[in-house]
């Protein structure tokens, strides 16, 4: 019993400590396609840490639930992040309809930051929100086309089951979906661009302006495990990680999240932020990839 | 026999509060929580399995028939959400529409309550199908008035005829459904036996249609919005919470009871989907909160039916499990919707009370004058939005579980079942959305307008039944797996093929213990950021607004503006009316720009038809002047035709 939390809270630590690291790689690739130098790779720890230390500046407006609601959705999404397994170390807490879970802690973390960002009273902030919460409403179907067609194809309901296999013939089909997800989920390019300074065409950065001190860092924070959660699901959806032996496929677990977050960065450096406009389109061709990975898993099990 | 005495009781405090509301207010608060605690118990007496069933028949006649009252799992799981809702809002309305603020319609109001719950329960109990459509009516009835108690308005009283006009059409089917029963079987007794009569099939839809108007099944949801938006909102959260129920407990009940056409469940399970869907965008769209939440009462209407059709399209595949999973997670949404719908129009109705609009667009900034209804209201945005830990999520997981397993088993069922868990999930995040706007733009925020300055708290009166409702809702998100036995024994009621006395699924447990863990984790966490924040130091300031220097509220996002871009997805379907005046020229002079969402649905589609009726109407009206003369010239030609027709039908 006592091992079971010690391990669980190891493993807990792991997804914690190794997820800030993601952005900084991002920027690194993203600096070296562009011939920079680049922030060193450990720079949000250090943003993190000072962010720790620092005061906070509240607006007038805002009522508890503006320091509170950062902590509420750094719960969620680290609570989703704990459901996910890791590869050969499987899941510490796996059961039935765990997904759905993992999908509306998602969503809960998205409450909180959207209600946060109304607390300001800014303009900006609500231009954010109603970016936030009506994309989510195409990626919320693109994913659970996802997982449905994960579902159908390994006939189970856990994520455990259901990521052990790959996603045979859709397997493509499903990691660009996925991937596009992963892209607006994380409000990269090119939905939105994390780096722009320019309020007006932000997503997740306008929502969190009025953010300061240790609420701004549990905000980064949790957006970084966030990072990490769609890179593991990612791969693990995609590559058949239960054919490997252990050592390797912790391996081709940790490359594939790498090659994931250079492909993100690779996107980033290569591609402008598209217009607004068009950027439902672009959540409907991946809920689309993803419908169409779910026919061909439908399909598979039938023959 | 615990469950007669109790339900006695019940009947007798109701029966009570209905001579004592007029004039005596304490003592029909007394009597009506009596009441309502008894009847509660006796659902529970009958949900926990301490006593199956529980039947009386009466030895007198009334309307020729015998009474007969049969009291099993269904109508107890009604039951005892009628009687929460039924308590609770009567201990809201004690403060809210008290004789003080409301001398002429207080005692009316209560009296009209104690009717509508009594009439209510009856419904649940009734094994007759003559008497059950009686008390049908007096329930009916008595909404109306609870509706119009406030009658001065010309809203409410518009609202007030479309509520009586839409549930006299649903009415109209029911007594076709009922008539064509009893001349069917010989008889107005209903129950189970009336499975075995495969003649009666066709009436299913009959009784779809029926008790579809009343539980506001999408698009005969017409009375809806405008019905919740200008009733007190106590009645509001009785109508939404309890009354729509009744229309699905009348789905429920007959759809167990009669046997079902075979593409019942794919009818009923895409009437579902259209209606979570489409009922959420329209609510996303509403500017005005109390309408807001009653186009949410549609999309959760919606989510019932998805559970029930998925059961009954598992009941007609060989008794899957999934079905019955699906069945479990509907009825649990029975429970959890009426439980946070009434603590949103509850919460809703504090705001109207304390600031005299309902227009989100007017509201805001509210949470440091009512912090426990900001805070309460918050708690019900959660758990509306289906979001884990409350009770909200519990039940939607449970119907995603019946249809994702129906995917999974490979059956041709997966070809609703699939399409359906996707808009589920779309309709959850639109859910979201307008529940992150109808709670923060109400709360918080700068005040939009001046009304909000005089903003008050409710008394405890009105705080308390809040709070128990809030409670319940945490304590079901908490515990879902106790409630497993309580919703099985209701489903194998519904279908006897599912009558297993099973433990709860070992994933429902672990969910209760996830559940827990994330609650209090999130306490841990908001009380270690907040101790944070603090010791580093607090400092207060404007915020920031790209350094402009005269910010003003009405920069803030509206209700509106917020919906603007996911209604845009919708205008095929929400019909917006806009007018808009660019401006022109170098110093324009005027630009404006109105939108409104108006009742699309009523205005497109039922408008045009009942014009299309009242002209042909109009029309035959001219035959009827009251001229004898004519009136003989009309009987001898009648004749003349009969005549003709008999002298043709000897040649033909």
């Amino acid at each position: 019993m006592i091992l079971t939390i010690l391990y669980g809270i190891l493993r807990l630590a792991l997804w914690l400590l190794l997820a800030p690291l993601l952005p900084g790689i991002i920027n690194k690739v993203k600096a070296w396609v562009a011939g920079r130098r680049g922030p060193p790779v450990l720079q949000l720890y250090y943003d993190l840490a000072r962010l720790w230390r620092k005061g906070v500046v509240l607006s007038t407006l805002a009522s508890p639930g503006f320091i509170a609601a950062p902590a509420v959705g750094w719960v969620a999404v680290v609570g989703a992040a704990a459901l996910l397994p890791l590869g050969p170390a499987g899941a510490t807490l796996g059961f039935r309809g765990d997904v759905l879970l993992l999908i509306y802690l998602l969503a809960l973390a998205r409450f909180c930051t959207v209600w946060a960002a109304l607390e300001t009273g800014s303009a900006f902030e609500g231009m954010g929100s109603v970016r936030e919460v009506s994309y989510a409403v195409l990626t919320e179907a693109a994913i659970l086309a996802a997982v449905l067609s994960l579902c159908v194809h390994s006939g189970g309901l856990s994520l455990a089951v259901i990521l052990t296999p790959s996603a045979g013939a859709g397997a493509a089909l499903l990691a660009a979906g996925l991937f596009t997800v992963l892209l607006a989920e994380n409000c990269r390019v090119p939905f939105d661009d994390p780096n722009t300074h320019l309020e007006l065409t932000m997503i997740h950065e306008a929502m969190i302006l009025d953010h300061s001190g240790p609420p701004l860092a549990a905000i980064l924070h949790g957006a970084s495990v966030k990072l990490l959660l769609f890179s593991v699901l990612l791969v693990q959806a995609v590559l058949p990680l239960g054919d490997f032996s252990p050592l390797v496929a912790t391996g081709v677990l940790a490359g594939g999240v790498l090659a994931t977050v250079v492909g993100v960065g690779l996107v980033e450096s290569l591609l402008a932020r598209f217009a607004f406009k068009q950027v439902p389109f672009l959540l409907t061709l991946a809920f689309l990839l993803c419908l169409f990975a779910l026919l061909v898993a439908w399909k598979g099990g039938a023959a | 026999m615990i469950v007669g005495s109790l339900l006695s009781t019940a009947a007798l405090g109701l029966l009570a509060g209905l001579v004592l509301g007029p004039r005596h207010s304490r003592l029909w608060l007394g009597v009506t929580l009596g009441g309502t605690v008894a009847s509660l118990a006796a659902a529970l007496t009958v949900l926990l399995g301490f006593e199956p069933t529980w039947e009386w028949s009466g030895a007198f006649r009334i309307g020729g028939e015998l009474p007969h009252l049969r009291f099993d799992a269904i109508s107890a799981l009604f039951l005892a959400l009628l009687s929460v809702i039924g308590g609770a809002g009567a201990a809201y309305s004690r403060d809210y529409w008290s004789d003080h603020h409301y001398p002429k319609s207080a005692g009316r109001g209560r009296f009209w309550w104690s009717a509508l719950v009594l009439m209510m329960g009856l419904v649940l109990v009734e094994a007759n199908g003559l008497h059950f459509l009686i008390a049908w009516e007096l329930f009916t009835v008595s909404a109306y008035f609870l509706i119009t108690l406030e009658n001065r308005g010309r809203k409410v009283r518009a609202a007030g005829w479309l509520y009586l006009a839409a549930s006299h059409v649903g009415t109209l089917c029911l007594f076709a459904f009922f008539a064509t029963m009893a001349s069917r079987t010989g008889s107005w007794e209903l129950g189970p036996q009336l499975r075995d009569c495969a003649a009666l099939a066709p009436l299913f839809w009959l009784m779809l249609a029926g008790f579809g108007v009343k539980a506001g099944i999408f698009p005969l949801h017409v009375w809806l919005p405008s019905a919740h938006a200008n009733a007190p909102s106590h009645v509001s959260a009785i109508l939404s919470g309890m009354a729509l129920k009744i229309g699905v407990y009348g789905i429920v009940r007959f759809s167990g009871w009669l046997p079902t056409p075979a593409q019942a469940g794919w009818v009923v399970i895409a009437l579902g989907a259209v209606g979570a869907l489409f009922g959420i965008a329209f609510a996303f769209a509403q500017n005005d909160l109390k309408r807001l939440l009653a186009y949410c009462s549609v999309e959760n209407v919606g989510v019932i039916l998805i559970g029930l059709g998925a059961a009954l399209l598992g009941a007609a595949h060989g008794d899957s499990p999934w079905g019955r999973l699906a069945l479990v997670g509907a009825l649990l949404h029975v429970w959890n919707h009426g439980l946070f719908k009434a603590l949103l129009f509850f919460g809703a109705g504090s705001v109207l009370h304390a600031t005299g609009t309902r227009d989100m667009s007017r509201l805001g900034g509210l949470w440091p004058k009512m912090p426990w209804t900001a805070s309460l209201f918050a708690l019900g945005a959660v758990a509306v939005s289906g979001l884990p830990p409350l009770n909200g999520f519990v039940s939607e997981w449970t119907i995603y579980l019946g249809l994702f397993d129906a995917g999974i088993a490979h059956s041709a069922v997966a070809w609703a079942t699939m399409p359906v868990a996707i808009v589920l999930g779309m309709a959850g995040a639109l859910a979201l959305a307008s529940f992150a706007k109808a709670g923060a733009l109400t709360f918080c925020g700068a005040p939009r307008t001046k009304r909000t300055a005089h903003a008050h708290e409710g008394g405890a009166w009105m705080i308390g039944p809040m709070i128990v409702l809030g409670a319940a809702c945490l304590a079901i998100g908490l515990m879902p797996a106790l409630l497993w036995p309580l919703i099985g024994r209701v489903a194998g009621a519904w279908n006897p093929a599912w009558a297993v006395a099973d433990a709860a699924p070992a994933s429902l447990f672990t969910l209760g213990y996830v559940h827990v863990a994330l609650a209090v984790l999130v306490v841990a966490a908001v009380l270690v950021l907040r101790r944070r924040s603090q010791t580093n130091g607090l400092r207060r300031g404007l915020t920031w607004d790209c350094a402009y220097a005269a910010p003003t509220a009405r920069m803030q996002y509206s209700s509106g503006s917020f919906a603007g871009m996911a209604s845009g997805w919708f205008f095929w379907l929400l019909r917006p009316e806009r007018k808009v005046q660019r401006p022109h020229g170098p110093l324009p002079e005027g630009a404006y720009r109105v939108e409104r969402v108006p009742e699309t649905v009523l205005e497109k589609l039922i408008g045009p038809v009942g014009e299309g009726v009242l002209r042909v109407s109009t029309a035959v009206r001219r035959l009827q002047h009251g001229r004898l003369q004519s009136y003989i010239l009309y009987l001898v030609a009648g004749l003349a035709a009969l005549a003709l027709l008999v002298l043709l039908e000897g040649t033909l």
